[in-house]
């Protein structure tokens, strides 16, 4: 597999769907496999809110491979010798692309908290300006799970000519109000740690990477299903040579603990503000009076919306909502019900149907 | 789908219909009347491995139990509904006929019929019975319902649904003087057109 990672500069200003303006950027990019000749074999992969631009391979000795790896690769669901995938880091992020931890040109500081709000439209904006300069005019397939299959959705109905197919996976038209609560409470923790500074804390010199990860321990709950929790830690208690902490008794916590702390290592705290906020706000309907049947009926492209059973995040229900607004707009569009064993994650991780569907919907003509 | 029971559907569909099909299995039939008849048609099936058939044909499907999800298809502007061999499957039959018709102005319906002579013999010497329709043994079937074209027509009465067509077809899928007179107990197998 031909991997080739690159930062794409964007001199261009890019004003986003608040008004405010970006005066140039950049993109954090990674592509496995080869562009053909007739520029008709790209597929983007979109990434979900803590996701990356590292989507497949391992970069270096002993690195964790990229996030779909299970399913990005030569013969694999995606397959490499087929297509050529693009993967980015979107703006906001704090994996190389532009985002709160860049420098402001106008200020020469982090962005810090003032980086502009950003969007699911914006993202797909600034990823059909890097489909244009790899010259690519329509892609074959747009794909992402969660907060990435909100992109694919956006560009269904932002782009009907420049995408083929949309696969759609635990994704939603727009979050349910429990979800911009649970988000709430993990921008509130992110916020109250001492070291937030109101988002200004990187001039502090600090992090607060306290609050971050008490923020990840809470979405990593709603990450995973009840029965995947409880099969995989059950009542076990902790090895106390390994206890992250001397309070912890149970297995379960010490997991929180350690992914929480991980995750608080790589991620920035704006960036976890900036991107729950972006998937609170998404709800293409909104321009379309509300209507999610007149928001679909311009999609040209084929969609494929797959939601898991065990996921309680974005439960089913949301997949089919958007399958039955399909069908009364008359669109192209199949709704699929997959098992999945890990909640909501289940979409990052490979299991035989869910790849045989995705599989059989990109390799579809017509 | 047999060939003769395939063409007779497919005659009675309008061009640039919207059509659902219930129990689509692989989307044979959906991608044919796309074909020929330029329809903008979906199925509802509820076997993953039918689906990916369904995914693979490029036919729109949904992963749907159809007694659960029947009466979602209410207001979404179908002009046919398809339900072909799949009636005696579900756990409501009568629940799902009389929302099939509220889902689209005219239903197409094929059921296999169990008053057919091979069957009534079959029973006769003592096993249950099985044919070309119904090769599936009683521990394996997923037929639930099974009924007769007698037992059909009478629900249709009941339930005042309109038989705007009918055909009867024999075990070779073909339409005799037998089938016509006796169809209850000459037919394997009963197409109707409900509006």
């Amino acid at each position: 597999m031909n991997v080739v990672s690159k930062k794409i500069l964007f001199n261009e200003p890019l004003t986003l769907g608040s008004g405010e303006m970006l005066p140039g950027f950049e993109l954090m990019t990674e592509t496995y496999g080869e562009l053909n000749q007739e520029k008709s074999n790209a597929v983007l992969v979109c990434h979900a809110f803590s996701g990356n631009h590292h989507a497949a391979g391992i970069k270096e000795e002993n690195a964790k491979p990229g996030w779909w790896d299970e399913l990005i690769g030569d013969g694999k669901t995606i397959d490499t010798e087929k297509y050529f995938i693009v993967s980015l880091n979107n703006i906001g992020g704090c994996h190389g692309s532009t985002g709160p931890t860049s420098i402001s040109p106008k200020t020469e500081q982090a962005f810090g908290a003032g980086f502009p709000e950003v969007s699911v439209s914006d993202w797909v904006e600034t990823q059909k300006l890097l489909a244009d300069h790899l010259e690519i005019d329509c892609w074959e397939m747009v794909v992402g799970g969660s907060l990435g299959g909100m992109q694919a959705l956006q560009w269904a109905i932002s782009y009907p000519d420049k995408i083929k197919k949309a696969a759609i996976i635990a994704a939603s038209s727009k979050i349910s109000t429990q979800n911009i609560a649970l988000n709430e409470v993990a921008r509130e923790i992110i916020k109250k740690d001492e070291c937030f500074h109101n988002g200004d804390y990187l001039s502090h010199g600090e992090t607060p990477s306290k609050g971050l990860k008490a923020a990840r321990m809470l979405g990593h709950i709603t990450y995973l299903s009840e029965s995947n929790m409880s099969k995989r830690f059950g009542r076990k208690l902790q090895d106390p040579q390994t206890k992250m902490d001397a309070d912890i008794n149970y297995e379960v916590e010490n997991y929180l603990q350690y992914k929480g702390e991980q995750f608080a290592k790589t991620f920035d705290a704006n960036s976890y503000i900036l991107m729950t906020k972006a998937m609170d706000s998404f709800d293409p309907a909104k321009n379309f009076d509300h209507d999610l049947v007149k928001c679909l009926k311009s999609i040209q492209a084929k969609l494929l919306i797959a939601s898991f059973d065990s996921d309680w995040l974005f439960p089913k229900e949301y997949g089919l909502d958007i399958q039955m607004s399909a069908i009364k707009a008359g669109i192209d569009s199949t709704y699929i019900e997959l098992n999945g064993e890990y909640g909501h994650d289940s979409f990052l991780f490979y299991s035989n149907d869910y790849s045989v569907a995705l599989k059989n919907f990109l390799n579809s003509n017509g | 789908m047999d060939k003769i029971l395939q063409t007779i559907v497919i005659d009675w569909i309008p061009d640039k219909a919207k059509v659902v099909d219930f129990g689509c299995g692989d989307g044979a039939l959906l991608r044919i009347l796309a074909e020929e008849k330029s329809i903008l048609g979906y199925g509802v099936e509820n076997d993953p491995v039918k689906i990916n058939g369904c995914i693979k044909n490029g036919v729109p499907v949904i992963q749907q139990d159809i007694d659960e999800c029947i009466q979602h298809y209410r207001d979404m502007d179908f002009d046919v509904a398809i339900m072909a061999s799949s009636i005696q499957c579900l756990r409501k039959p009568r629940n799902a006929m009389q929302n099939i018709l509220k889902v689209a102005n005219e239903c197409v319906i094929t059921l296999p019929n169990f008053g057919n002579w091979e069957l009534r013999a079959g029973l006769l010497r003592g096993k249950m019975p099985s044919s070309v329709q119904l090769p599936a043994k009683w521990y394996e079937t997923k037929n639930l319902h099974l009924c007769t074209i007698v037992d059909f027509e009478e629900l249709c009465k009941e339930e005042s649904f309109n038989i705007k067509k009918k055909v009867y077809l024999n075990n070779k899928g073909a339409s005799s003087w037998l089938t016509n007179t006796f169809p209850n107990l000459f037919a394997a197998e009963a197409v109707y057109l409900i509006g």
